[in-house]
């Protein structure tokens, strides 16, 4: 396994490189002199295959000792090495290495790790691109060398702020480069980001204009002859755009150019210092200020208080560093001086700066030592409201006084009143038209203004407004139209149908800024009572009479099972998609099953049918678990070679009630599924269409359907796109278009933590979906304390000829053996079975990669991702140590972190420091454990998930191996899952030991011995390989 | 003056008037149109307008775009320059300007330093206009009234005054005005340094030497070498202007690409940026 790091070559560019696990720690020269080769760095013509790029040789200094560099923590090594007693020095090594594109980072190879180095290159990239796509460049003229033309960046405020915030937290191994022999120190930190920054975003610019929709031509057509030679304004206008920047001109023109140039390559450079001015608005009490004795003619808001903007420097690279004017005049800048060598000329600079933005700052600079700006009301206001922006644009730190909120604005608010939720009936369709009440409002933030404070608002006809102990600005003709919208409103209220619950839905659910169209405000909030105001917040799961288990359906339901089957069956009758996100172990399947037989219970079969798509290895279970729990259930698998195709599916379909189907094969046939008009889609492990534009989601976009569910443990495994696939598949529109979702939401909340957006967006989602957790007090109580589950999965093509062909050898073995021999071929027969459906290089020896050739290892991953991604730690049995050494660089590097392995050869000190470690809160969160040395005595609670990757026949031995975290100490549910394949050894001998009858007779003691007593038809049966277990169709 | 020389044939077809090709002069930027860009340095070319003849002050404007400029500094009372003419050895220009005396300057400076806005908008790059008054009020003029003002010489034998490097020094200067308005404070006596040491002594405060932070060596960073730095990025999102917005900021850039501001070229571009 690979651990990559990067770092940024000035000159080169982005440049990466691997340590090996596999290859030697240490090298056998000895010379101390130069840089020797690096002992396990991955070749660059094998780091080139994942990260394609220009091979190099770099002289890295690395953390090392005598004999060779100390691996970086992301290193895994299969076989562990002997930690050196001596600390360790710095020496220079020679490292391969691939120059790479900037996309490569965005391009993650699988079976690798990644170094905080490499996250600091992405950091620094997408710093880069903010600043292209914000504009936030100039172009200039470098000579050496070139000429060539670029995009110089302007790092200015809150820039300023991240830029410092990237150097500082650059990794050394990011300066690792030697940059002369003998150098020991590694570049500036800063000069080297600066650097990097610089040339990503001038590369960024050019990227993003010639993507650009249309052509940008920043030439100005020619209309007539093309002079021989180019204006050299001209051509380097041209090279903005080519990709290498190159000008052609002679000295003198270039010379001309460049002191053209120099008042814009002044831009930025004067605030990109450590400091800048800072501009903070605050109230002042009029009646506590002694500096004010002009009394009441200050006293701007007639209840005692006045408007000031006082005048900081503010440090650059520590925000919260402020020192105000006064004290600079004084001649003490505190922390501050020893940064900037002239405070005061910095002062003044900055706030000749300001002036320009912001012309009203003069008049308070006529005096020896300016320090505020005294500001009247509508000055406060337009400075809240305008001119704060602008200074900030303009690189200018701002504070607002406490209390403010950009976003308490006026606005529309509308009440809602419809029925309560208890009574609503979820069987027939729910009238749409239901709503009982319904009022506009107009509102400040949260709070409705009642008739006094319009009256007093209106009478006020100031810009800034104190309303309720708080300031806010109201524009006095938003006002206006406000109220004249409530009067309109009110007079046809009289005469009109009120708006039915969709259009309230839609109200409550668009974005603001697609309403400005038909209001004069923006809504800043709907009120709704009963079911509406239930679903808008979220809490009609909550607030339904949970339904009995309908008739036809053979499990029992734990209440929260059944409130979940109500909130299906209530957003069903409203015709809403809903997406049921239930913790993994929590029953999904049953409440899907559930609504379907409610919904069939007594209602004519011509209904239509319910399509559900699912990944592969999931189609059995769902064909089962409907058998088992819908027995009344039609159910139909379209799946397979065999499937019915043509003019029959049309008929199948009208015979059944669910049709179930992998989502590879529904892509396939989606013109045929397209022709039916289906009760219902689910998606089973909606997950599968988190990428849009990928094949199976567009496909399924093509469904027609009445209703759609979508079922998932993970609604968003990554990013916020994937939630906008799945909600814009259940309800298509209700988050826009992916652009306006991107912009609205997705680079706001994802790249700038903004709470607000990430605020609408649950409010706008939430409706739709229904999400509890393991720990939720509702479902903890109803859960029993160990749930075991059976996972199925299929054979790779591989693993079942394989299978095919140990089962022919063992058998023709079995049949001509005997006594102690036939027993030995029985056991030896089961153990190479086991092997194949683990691992086929667990049987082959040949070492190989994992890569996707066990459908068992491609399971696990599934459900490790789900298990780490809800924050919990689980701990994984085998009996095989090859497998779990296989396996454990491969997790390591799938999930990024460390996986620790516990086997026969571990000693107690190490073991009791894995245990330790595995317990701490912030530990590894998978631990291999071999059956042998892991199986008893240990007591591991901190796990809440135990998987038995392969099976010992023995249900005590396993039962065991459970109680390591299903034991005293252990405060969650413990999920117990057990890898099972259809049609092979493990599901026959699965179903015997679940059915005891079988086993009656048997007399089972330790161990695995009991098969050997089976008779060779009844072994025959017991390991012959099923069609069932492997599918028929590649996915 | 001496007959050019024989040894250069090339010369011999030349215009007699066509000066010698400077390599490394300075040129000036504007391509048409007025020299000034600022109110302070047209000041000084209106003065030279005054005076001037229409074909002299066009040849020299032609010899300030050239580049026949070697070189031009600000001295106190004089701006000295040599300019690149017909002959061999470049002329020299003497631009003269009475200074100010030192109780003047004394004068000027509390009322610079009592008044922070002159200061401010100095060190933005701007000549505040309200400066004209505050020396008119100690009986000053920052800028020269009519020729009578200023003493020029140039050692050419062109009898006129302002002969064509006069002028070209003129443009030339009126640019480095335009750049640094202190400039103009400089001529008349107070350098830009001294002159804010002394406002800020006036204010009574003390100047301090910054110490540039060094970079740790990397030796000494074993322990955390392949671990990413403390780090609290700001959470803040951008201030929500416009992709072009800069463009309305910047100073004026004095070349035109027949007839459009490079700041209008320019836009569309950087609209474009914030779409993608």
């Amino acid at each position: 396994m690979f651990a990559v790091h990067g770092l940024w070559s000035p000159g080169r560019g982005l440049l990466l490189w691997a340590e090996d696990g596999e290859r030697p720690a240490t090298t056998s020269s000895r010379s101390l002199r130069s840089a020797r080769p690096h002992p396990f760095a991955v070749p660059s013509a094998e780091l080139a295959e994942l990260h394609p790029g220009k091979p190099v040789i770099v002289t890295l200094l690395l953390p090392s000792r005598r004999s060779g560099p100390v691996a970086s923590p992301e290193l895994v090594r299969s076989a562990p090495i002997r930690a050196g007693r001596s600390s360790p020095s710095l020496l220079p090594w020679s490292v391969p290495a691939v120059i790479v594109d900037p996309t490569e980072l965005d391009d993650p190879a699988e079976q690798v790790r990644y170094g905080a180095s490499v996250a600091h290159l992405r950091e620094m990239l997408r710093f880069a691109d903010g600043l292209a796509a914000r504009g936030r460049v100039l172009p200039t003229l470098v000579r050496e060398p070139g000429p060539e033309a670029r995009w110089r960046l302007i790092v200015q405020g809150r820039d300023a702020v991240v830029f410092d915030a990237l150097v500082s937290a650059l990794p050394p191994v990011g300066r690792a480069e030697r940059q002369a022999p003998g150098a020991t120190t590694g570049p500036d930190p800063g000069e080297l980001v600066g650097d990097a920054v610089a040339v990503l975003t001038d590369t960024a610019v050019r990227d993003r204009l010639a993507r650009a929709d249309a052509l940008v031509p920043l030439v100005p057509p020619r209309r007539g002859r093309v002079p021989r030679r180019i204006p050299v304004t001209e051509g380097w206008l041209a090279a903005l755009l080519t990709s290498d920047g190159r000008v052609e001109a002679d000295e003198r023109e270039l010379d001309e150019l460049a002191r053209a140039l120099e008042p814009w390559d002044g831009v930025g450079t004067e605030s990109a210092g450590p400091a800048r001015a800072s501009f903070r608005l605050t109230e002042v009490g009029v009646l506590d200020d002694p500096a004010a004795p002009d009394g009441p003619s200050t006293d701007q808001t007639g209840d005692g208080t006045r408007w000031q903007l006082q005048f900081h420097l503010q440090s650059a690279a520590d925000p919260s560093l402020l020192v105000p004017a006064d004290r600079i005049w004084g001649g003490g800048a505190g922390k501050l001086a020893r940064l900037i060598g002239e405070p005061q000329e910095l002062l003044l600079a900055e706030l000749g700066r300001a002036s320009l933005v912001y012309p009203a700052l003069t008049p308070s600079l006529r005096q020896a030592r300016p320090e505020s700006l005294d500001l009247d009301l509508e000055g406060a206001a337009r400075f809240l409201t305008e001119d704060a922006a602008l200074l900030l644009g303009a690189g200018f730190g701002v504070q607002l006084p406490a209390g403010w909120d950009g976003g308490r604005r006026l606005g529309l608010r509308l009440s809602v009143r419809s029925t309560p939720t208890a009574g609503v009936v979820t069987r027939s369709g729910l009238g749409r038209e239901q709503v009982a009440d319904f009022r506009w409002g107009l509102a400040v933030g949260d709070d409705v203004l009642d008739a006094a404070e319009l009256d007093a608002l209106v009478a006020a006809k100031a810009p800034l407004v104190r309303l309720r102990g708080n300031w806010v600005t109201i524009d006095p003709e938003q006002l206006r139209a406000g109220l004249e919208f409530l009067r309109r409103a009110e007079r046809s209220r009289a005469g009109r149908h009120p708006p039915s619950a969709a259009d309230v839905l839609a109200l409550a659910q668009r974005h603001p800024a697609e309403l400005a169209d038909e209001l004069p405000l923006p809504v800043t909030g709907v009120d709704a009572q009963g079911w509406l105001g239930d679903l808008l917040d979220g809490t009609a799961e909550r607030s339904l009479e949970p339904l009995e288990p309908p008739p036809g359906f053979t499990a029992w339901l734990r209440p929260y099972q059944r409130r979940g089957l109500s909130w299906l069956a209530f957003l069903s009758s409203l015709g809403l998609g809903a997406c049921l996100a239930d913790d993994m172990g929590l029953g999904k399947t049953v409440q899907l099953l559930a609504l379907e037989a409610h919904e069939r219970a007594g209602l004519p079969a011509s209904r239509g049918a319910t399509l559900l798509l699912c990944p592969m290895s999931l189609v059995g279970t769902w064909q089962r678990e409907a058998a088992r729990f819908v027995p009344g259930l039609r159910v139909l698998v379209h799946h397979g070679g065999d499937r019915i195709r043509g003019d029959g599916f049309a008929d199948a379909v009208a015979a059944a009630d669910l049709v179930v189907t992998t989502y590879g094969t529904a892509t396939r046939d989606i013109d045929m599924l397209a022709a039916v008009a289906w009760r219902r889609i689910v998606l089973d492990e909606a997950q599968a269409i988190k990428n849009s534009l990928a094949a199976t989601s567009k496909a399924v976009r093509r469904l027609r359907a009445e209703h759609r569910i979508a079922l998932t443990g993970t609604p968003m495994e990554n990013r916020l796109a994937e939630l906008w696939s799945v909600m814009d598949f259940l309800n298509p529109g209700v988050l826009g278009s992916t652009e306006r979702f991107r912009q609205r939401f997705a680079v706001p909340v994802e790249r700038y933590g903004d709470t607000e957006a990430a605020g609408l967006l649950r409010r706008i989602t939430r409706p739709y979906l229904l999400r509890r957790m393991k720990t939720d007090p509702n479902v903890i109580d109803d859960l029993p304390e160990k749930i075991e589950i059976t996972q199925h999965y299929r054979l790779t093509r591989e693993q079942a000829s394989l299978y095919q062909t140990v089962v022919d050898d063992m058998m023709e073995k079995i049949e001509g053996s005997d006594g102690i021999a036939r027993r030995g071929n029985v056991l030896a027969a089961m153990a190479k079975l086991k092997q194949v459906c683990n691992h086929p290089a667990q049987l082959l020896h040949d070492g190989s990669e994992i890569g996707r050739r066990s459908g068992k290892v491609a399971r696990l991953e599934e459900i490790l991702t789900e298990i780490l991604a809800e924050g919990d730690k689980v701990l994984c049995f085998t009996q095989f140590t090859e497998f779990a050494q296989m396996l454990v660089p491969h997790l390591c590097a799938r999930f990024d972190q460390e996986v620790l392995y516990l086997h026969g050869g571990t000693n107690k000190r190490q073991r009791d420091e894995m245990i330790e470690r595995f317990r701490s809160p912030g530990g590894p969160s998978i631990f291999l454990l071999s059956l042998k040395a892991g199986g008893t005595g240990l007591t591991l609670t901190a796990a809440n998930h135990v998987v038995h990757l392969d099976r010992w026949w023995n249900p005590a031995v396993e039962d065991q191996a459970t109680d390591r975290a299903f034991r005293i100490g252990q405060r969650r549910t413990v999920q117990v899952r057990k890898f099972v394949c259809p049609g092979t050894v493990e599901e026959r001998i699965d179903e015997m030991i679940t059915s005891k009858k079988t086993l009656s007779g048997m007399v089972i003691s330790d161990g695995e011995r009991w098969l050997t007593e089976l008779s060779t038809v009844e072994l025959r049966e017991v390991l012959t390989l099923g069609a069932e277990a492997v599918d028929g169709t590649d996915e | 003056m001496a007959r050019m020389s024989e040894r250069t044939p090339w010369w011999r077809d030349a215009p007699p008037s066509r000066p010698r090709r400077v390599s490394g002069g300075i040129q000036i930027h504007t391509a048409r149109g007025s020299v000034a860009q600022t109110w302070w340095s047209a000041r000084f070319i209106e003065v030279l307008e005054s005076l001037g003849v229409g074909g002299r002050l066009a040849r020299g404007r032609t010899y300030a775009r050239a580049g026949q400029t070697l070189d031009l500094r600000v001295e106190p009372g004089a701006v000295v320059a040599r300019v690149q003419g017909t002959r061999p050895q470049p002329y020299r220009v003497r631009i003269g300007l009475r200074t100010y005396g030192k109780a003047e300057w004394t004068a000027v400076e509390q009322a610079l330093a009592d008044d922070a806005w002159y200061a401010a908008a100095l060190l933005a790059g701007r000549m505040p206009p309200e400066i004209e008054q505050l020396f008119a009020s100690l009986g000053l003029a920052l800028f020269p009234a009519s020729g009578h003002d200023l003493s020029m010489d140039c050692s050419c034998p062109d009898y006129a005054v302002p002969c064509k490097h006069l002028a070209a020094v003129f443009y030339v200067l009126a640019e480095r005005f335009d750049a640094d308005p202190f400039e103009i404070l400089a001529l008349r006596g107070r350098d830009r340094e001294t002159l804010l040491a002394n406002l800020r002594a006036r204010r009574g405060g003390t100047a301090q030497a910054p110490d540039a932070p060094q970079a740790t060596p990397l030796a000494d960073l074993l322990d955390t070498f392949f671990v990413a730095g403390p780090s609290e990025a700001s959470q803040l999102p951008p201030a929500p202007t416009p992709p072009d917005a800069l463009l309305d900021q910047v100073p004026a850039f004095p070349i035109e690409v027949r007839g459009h501001r490079v700041v209008d070229l320019l836009r569309p571009a950087y609209r474009a940026l914030g779409d993608g």
